[in-house]
């Protein structure tokens, strides 16, 4: 009988433009984890699973788990690895711890994640991103920087379902809204539709404000079983319920929608995650979506059925992912204002949707019991969901 | 030429800091691509065993695992389904105007090329324009072939441009 798994704390350090080394960020992050459950201790740790894909580049480091064990004062006996999968590296820890934990592998996992992006010079990170996409065959082409590819998406998405410039507008205003008081977040500030809609050009149609920014974090969770989490908490517990990772594609001429605002992929990883999670879009009470762009959520409520396929710019439009709304989405300020530290961010989504769950949160969601979490990777090129729950599959 | 803040990277080639290909046969199985460029052929490769033809060329079949495939010809002249024009803060290696543009070249599997487009001027561009395969040098790669010192490799790449009407 395989065991449960729960995410039982986390914390992240102050995201941004950091004056500090990476290992010092997966320290803070560490330390914040720890905070959030005086009663666990590094030595209770048994595994460690890191996240991060630019320590290699930017910070002139690659096996970079025994480092961070090192550092964060752990000394893992079951696991100890790094795992790259772009935005989606800190889920994707989550994934694989879950699966350690439920296995009998390993008993309590830290899932670690982390980037130090800004460099000495400024130009070595935008250069660095052509190794984010296909180098050889994208890359190549310039499409290492995110805004072309999904200025792409906004055009077909708007040529194809007429979701306007105000509606993608919509979504920076509600996820800097939520993030105007998070003080770990990068962007700590109110928007108004205006500041929006009059923000400095990108690339056409985004602008400012429809892009998330360069950060510099971490954050540092755990993972284990109920039966472990019940003797060192009495909150309520939450367990991960159901997970899928789908890739179909790298190069993004074998992208595999009709066109550039079809994601098939994510409703085929939605719908994966939500048969084993045994749930369905409309048990989801909040949800924390990949918002590299505006575009992006504006297409994943779509792709993952929390409103019909072309209906995302009115969904957004409409304040359905606000507090309030039909699923209140990014409710700690998503990627768009906390910031993207590439393997973080799926850990910082869990981080709160674990808070949702538990009652804690500072935008909380009445009654929230169902959650999910959603990165997209690459160029669009794959897709990780997982969903939590106060209760385990039965 | 100095390497600011390393110099011991005086004169030397760092092949994780670059942003072409490295095309040349000691690097590359599918150096043949490179090769067809240079006589101004858009190629990628055809399975002789299921006849599963794939973007971009292979040196095994994804579909059925043969190792005997052959180069094709993709057509050089696409029609432009959507573009972006990138004006302002253009990253290093392009020049403004970055122009990308989804490109339907009318075969499998290249109805939606995702390519950059050159010999473009801002804002001239329309949905539905005709392009045509544009293929310019790159810079050589240095190779270091030990006792017969650093060989430098001549090197191509491809983008697409209008075609003059």
């Amino acid at each position: 009988m395989a065991r449960n798994a729960v995410i039982l704390a986390g914390g992240q350090c102050k995201w941004g433009v950091r004056e500090a080394h990476l290992v010092d960020l997966f320290q803070e992050a560490a330390k914040a984890c720890f905070n959030d459950i005086p009663t666990l201790k590094p030595k209770d740790v048994d595994g460690l699973i890191v996240a991060s894909s630019y320590a290699g580049r930017c910070s002139f480091q690659v096996n970079t788990a025994p480092v961070i064990a090192e550092r964060v004062g752990v000394k893992p006996t079951s696991i100890c690895t790094r795992c790259d999968t772009l935005c989606a590296g800190g889920s994707t820890g989550i994934i694989l711890a879950t699966g350690l934990v439920q296995a009998g592998a390993a008993d309590i996992v830290m899932v670690a994640g982390g980037e130090k992006l800004y460099t000495p010079q400024k130009w070595e990170v935008f250069y660095s991103e052509l190794a984010s996409v296909d180098h050889d065959w994208d890359g190549v082409h310039g499409m290492g920087l995110p805004p072309p590819f999904f200025a792409l998406t906004a055009q077909e998405h708007m040529m194809h379902y007429g979701s306007t410039k105000e509606q993608l507008a919509a979504v920076s205003v509600a996820n800097y809204n939520y993030a105007a008081t998070n003080p770990v977040a990068q962007m700590q500030k109110n928007l108004t539709l205006e500041e929006a809609m009059n923000a400095p050009v990108v690339v056409p149609p985004l602008t400012l404000y429809d892009c998330c920014p360069i950060t510099d974090g971490a954050a540092v969770c755990i993972i284990t079983t109920d039966e472990i989490a019940r003797k060192f908490t009495d909150r309520p517990l939450v367990y991960i319920r159901g997970t899928a990772q789908v890739c179909l594609n790298s190069v993004s001429a074998n992208f595999p929608g009709a066109h550039l605002a079809d994601w098939m992929h994510t409703k085929m990883a939605g719908e994966k995650a939500y048969a084993r999670a045994k749930v369905g879009p409309g048990d989801i009470k909040v949800a924390q979506t990949h918002d590299c762009f505006s575009i992006s959520e504006v297409i994943e409520v779509e792709e993952l059925g929390f409103c019909k396929k072309g209906e995302g710019g009115d969904f957004c439009g409409s304040k359905q992912i606000e507090i309030g709304g039909k699923v209140p989405v990014n409710t700690d300020g998503g990627l768009l204002a906390c910031g993207h530290p590439f393997g973080a961010t799926g850990i910082r989504q869990g981080i709160e949707v674990m808070k949702q769950l538990q009652g804690r949160a500072r935008h909380q969601v009445k009654d929230a019991d169902i959650a999910l979490t959603h990165n997209l990777s690459g160029a669009n090129a794959e897709h990780t969901i997982l969903i939590y729950g106060r209760e385990p599959v039965k | 030429m100095a390497v600011l803040g390393i110099p011991i990277l005086e004169d030397l080639y760092p092949s994780t800091m670059d942003m072409w290909p490295l095309e040349a046969k000691e690097f590359n199985r599918n150096w043949q691509f490179y090769e067809n460029l240079k006589q101004g052929r858009l190629t990628t490769t055809k399975c002789k065993g299921c006849g599963l033809v794939s973007y971009p060329p292979r040196v095994i079949c994804p579909e059925c695992y043969s190792e005997d495939l052959e180069y094709v010809d993709l057509p050089k002249k696409g029609k432009v389904i959507v573009f972006s024009e990138e004006v302002k803060g253009v990253p290093l290696g392009f020049q403004s105007p970055l122009i990308h543009a989804v490109i339907d070249l009318g075969v499998d599997p290249a109805r939606r090329v995702l390519s950059r487009i050159v010999n473009c001027a801002a804002g001239t561009l329309k949905r539905g324009d005709e392009v045509q395969l544009a293929v310019f040098e790159v810079p050589a790669l240095p190779i270091d072939k030990g006792k017969l010192g650093t060989v430098m490799s001549e090197r191509v790449f491809f983008a697409f441009e209008p075609v003059k009407k």
